[in-house]
């Protein structure tokens, strides 16, 4: 078949998931604004009333929103992580999954630094962090970090998004002017040549290999946030690569949800196949059998150890937090892996049930992580108000988690009317490999 | 009937999920309490005299509860056989402390046995019944005297009393606590006990001082049954550090980070931008090249 039809074709064929708005996709939509305007007002409050609305407290001065700044930016990097090998080692079954992994890696790393700017008690200083940086801070670091990587993850998902750009250019007559114009603009007046062509692999499979250095290294300074304290049940040598463990784990089991929503809602399942969920599956597996180890060889050398205030943690996490600990550490890892490790029970529903469960128990390892330890600190606490010791959070707190949540949701959904969440560029370049013919079309 | 259990039960989660458990209401009423009522008097380095009250409240079922009683008025009397003199009125403060320090010049009325009574007094209010405490001491005089005897440092003190013809009448025996000025709190340097009025001792040669190397030393005589709290102080140049603290340069906790953190850093965000700007100079190649071949499809056409 000829290239430019094909090309028609296949505009033709994922033109409705960029042009109709279908009545669910509507409702879902309402209800994730609503959700972030409820987020908008309790942000508004926090702003003017200060910390005080939330469960924070001097002792506990971080809680739900660094677990979701942590839970968030560790997907982008596992997401960049993901892409980036996928594109580097040119798996055969990228093509269904890579813009999913690319989307969620600019997203989160959109959405995760928001929360960290929630902790700040004093947001008009925030400028003073680019004022008065301290090289020898963790903190600097991780800016620099994230910065430099939200960079990167931008440009590497725009170099994956300009041959899908073109094609779109080249067939939206039938699309609205500013689509048209939009189009135009970002194709960057690519014509699919072969010295085109040549240059942007050769330009993606640079940035992919830059990304997973950066992700590695972004993820360490993450750790490192933690584990250069004293603090009990941070201070770790294994912490940094003990979070990209984590992070690829929870990485491998969104990249599954989003798979099971967008093939379940846009009906793609000739596209994403249940050979996608096993493969993503087996990443998953692998992961947890990891990130199980570690988090074993973790709480086992405190435990062996006996430090006093080790100790005092671990028994903090074995009375008071202990159903969370049951969920976050046997029920978060051993079902996932249950499930996943025997090849019978590898259907899409189970995998996604196992995703799911990785997901929330992960996200409880991190309250674990960071609330505990702030509530057991080397100086007893002096206020002895039940709130200044035990850390709770308050609605405040959950409408802007939930408001982060929705507003990941709601862009994504927004990017998939952008550009079609099967990038039309890999089916060709998959058919023009199947054919062995390259079609070059000389300058 | 399933979906009204599942709807209530949603209902019943996003409750608990949204509600603070902490937001316990505490019954903190008077009677509940036990008041801790405290006078001590300390006669400063200066001989002026300080007369302090403690006014805690303390749960009676869960005693970690102490909650100071504010802005409490006490009255503070130097009282005899004859009269009551009214020295001051004070409220006590956040911490539940009421403090009047009389100047060193203030007379008192003495016993018959020379002891100066103090009461302090807190009058009944709707909440809180009259607390009153009362307190005798003898006017104790300290002589500090730091002297180098024989090129040894020497730190000297005399204890007595004066009587109605000012004789001097030393102190027969008394617990005391010699110190120098910390950063915090005071350091000891030795505790002794008084006997005839007198003690000394050889000062340590090893104690930094100010910047001018001043040493603050101090003598303390603390809860005495005639005395009650005495200190004295005098300042002598036997410090042994006179250079202030120079701050080192490159460190973890200078101002200035180490050279190789700024190398490393430099190196690698270096690295990773020259990457990007070569990135984005090839994407403006691709887009050269599909410029160019747009005019050449251009003028195909016009032909």
């Amino acid at each position: 078949m000829d290239l430019e039809n094909r090309k028609r074709e296949l505009v033709k064929e994922f033109s409705p998931l960029l042009l109709k708005t279908s009545k669910v996709s509507k409702i879902w939509m309402i209800g994730l604004v609503a959700i972030i305007l409820v987020g908008l007002y309790a942000f508004i409050l926090q702003f003017v009333k200060g910390h005080i609305v939330t469960g924070m407290r001097d002792n506990v001065v971080w809680g739900v929103y660094i677990i979701n700044f942590i839970f968030f930016v560790c997907l982008s990097y596992s997401g960049a992580f993901i892409g980036g090998i996928l594109h580097f080692f040119k798996t055969p079954w990228k093509n269904s999954v890579a813009r999913i992994v690319e989307i969620i890696t600019v997203l989160s790393l959109i959405i995760g630094p928001i929360f960290i700017l929630l902790c700040i008690g004093r947001l008009d200083r925030l400028h003073y962090l680019f004022m008065y940086p301290r090289i020898q801070s963790p903190i600097t670091w991780d800016i620099i970090a994230i910065m430099t990587d939200l960079i990167g993850c931008f440009i590497y998902l725009y170099l994956t998004f300009i041959p899908d750009f073109a094609i779109l250019r080249d067939n939206s007559t039938d699309m609205p002017k500013w689509r048209q114009k939009t189009y135009k603009f970002l194709a960057l007046n690519y014509q699919d040549t072969v010295a085109q062509r040549e240059s942007l692999h050769k330009l993606t499979r640079t940035m992919s290999t830059l990304i997973i250095a950066l992700a590695i290294v972004a993820y360490s300074v993450l750790a490192w946030i933690f584990s250069l304290t004293l603090q009990p049940g941070w201070n770790s040598s294994i912490f940094a690569p003990y979070f990209i463990i984590a992070g690829l784990y929870s990485g491998a089991a969104v990249i599954i949800i989003a798979m099971y929503l967008i093939r379940k809602y846009f009906k793609l399942e000739h596209y994403i196949r249940k050979v996608h969920f096993i493969g993503t599956g087996v990443v998953l597996l692998i992961m947890s059998m990891l990130y199980g180890y570690f988090t074993f060889s973790e709480y086992f050398s405190r435990w062996f150890s006996h430090k006093i205030h080790d100790i005092n943690l671990l028994d903090t996490l074995f009375t008071r937090y202990f159903w969370e600990f049951v969920l976050a550490n046997y029920i978060g890892i051993l079902v996932p892996m249950a499930i996943l490790f025997f090849k019978k029970l590898r259907t899409i529903k189970t995998i996604t049930i196992a995703a799911v469960i990785a997901v929330l128990g992960l996200w409880l390892n991190r309250y674990l992580i960071v609330v505990p330890t702030l509530e057991t600190p080397y100086l007893p606490i002096q206020d002895t108000r039940e709130e200044f010791i035990h850390y709770s959070a308050t609605w405040v707190e959950w409408s802007l988690s939930f408001a982060g949540v929705a507003a990941f949701i709601l862009f994504f959904m927004l990017l998939m009317k952008l550009v079609p969440i099967i990038p039309m560029s890999g089916i060709i370049d998959h058919e023009r490999e199947q054919n062995g013919k390259p079609k070059k079309r000389k300058i | 009937m399933n979906t009204k259990l599942f709807k209530y039960s949603v209902i019943a989660i996003l409750i608990g999920l949204f509600t603070n458990t902490n937001c316990i209401a505490q019954d903190n009423e008077a009677k509940d309490f036990k008041m801790l009522y405290k006078f001590n008097t300390t006669k400063l380095a200066d001989n002026s005299r300080l007369l302090q009250v403690s006014f805690i409240a303390q749960h009676k079922k869960d005693r970690k509860n102490k909650v100071p009683v504010y802005e409490a008025e006490i009255n503070f009397y130097n009282t005899s056989n004859e009269e009551d003199i009214l020295l001051g009125t004070v409220k006590t403060d956040k911490e539940g402390f009421a403090r009047l320090t009389l100047p060193a010049d203030q007379t008192y009325l003495t016993d018959v046995e020379g002891y100066i009574n103090f009461k302090a007094e807190f009058k009944k209010t709707k909440a809180i019944k009259r607390y009153k405490k009362s307190i005798a001491v003898k006017d104790l005089i300290l002589d500090l005297n730091l002297e180098e005897i024989d090129s040894i440092k020497t730190v000297m003190v005399k204890a007595y009393i004066l009587d109605s013809l000012n004789t001097k009448l030393p102190v027969e025996e008394a617990d005391a606590i010699f110190s120098v000025r910390g950063m915090i709190n005071n350091m000891p340097i030795e505790t002794a006990t008084i006997e005839d009025g007198e003690y000394e001792f050889e000062f340590q040669t090893n104690i930094p001082g100010d910047v001018n190397g001043i040493i603050d030393v101090f003598v303390s005589i603390e809860d005495h049954d005639d005395f009650g709290n005495v200190i004295q102080q005098k300042s002598v140049n036997w410090g042994i550090s006179k250079e202030q603290f120079k701050e080192d340069s490159n460190t973890l906790w200078s101002e200035a980070a180490p050279i190789w953190m700024y190398i490393v850093l430099t190196i690698l965000l270096g690295g990773v931008w020259i990457k990007y700007i070569y990135v984005i100079k090839n994407l403006f190649k691709i887009r050269s090249i599909g410029k160019e071949l747009e005019i050449k499809q251009e003028s195909e056409t016009e032909k």
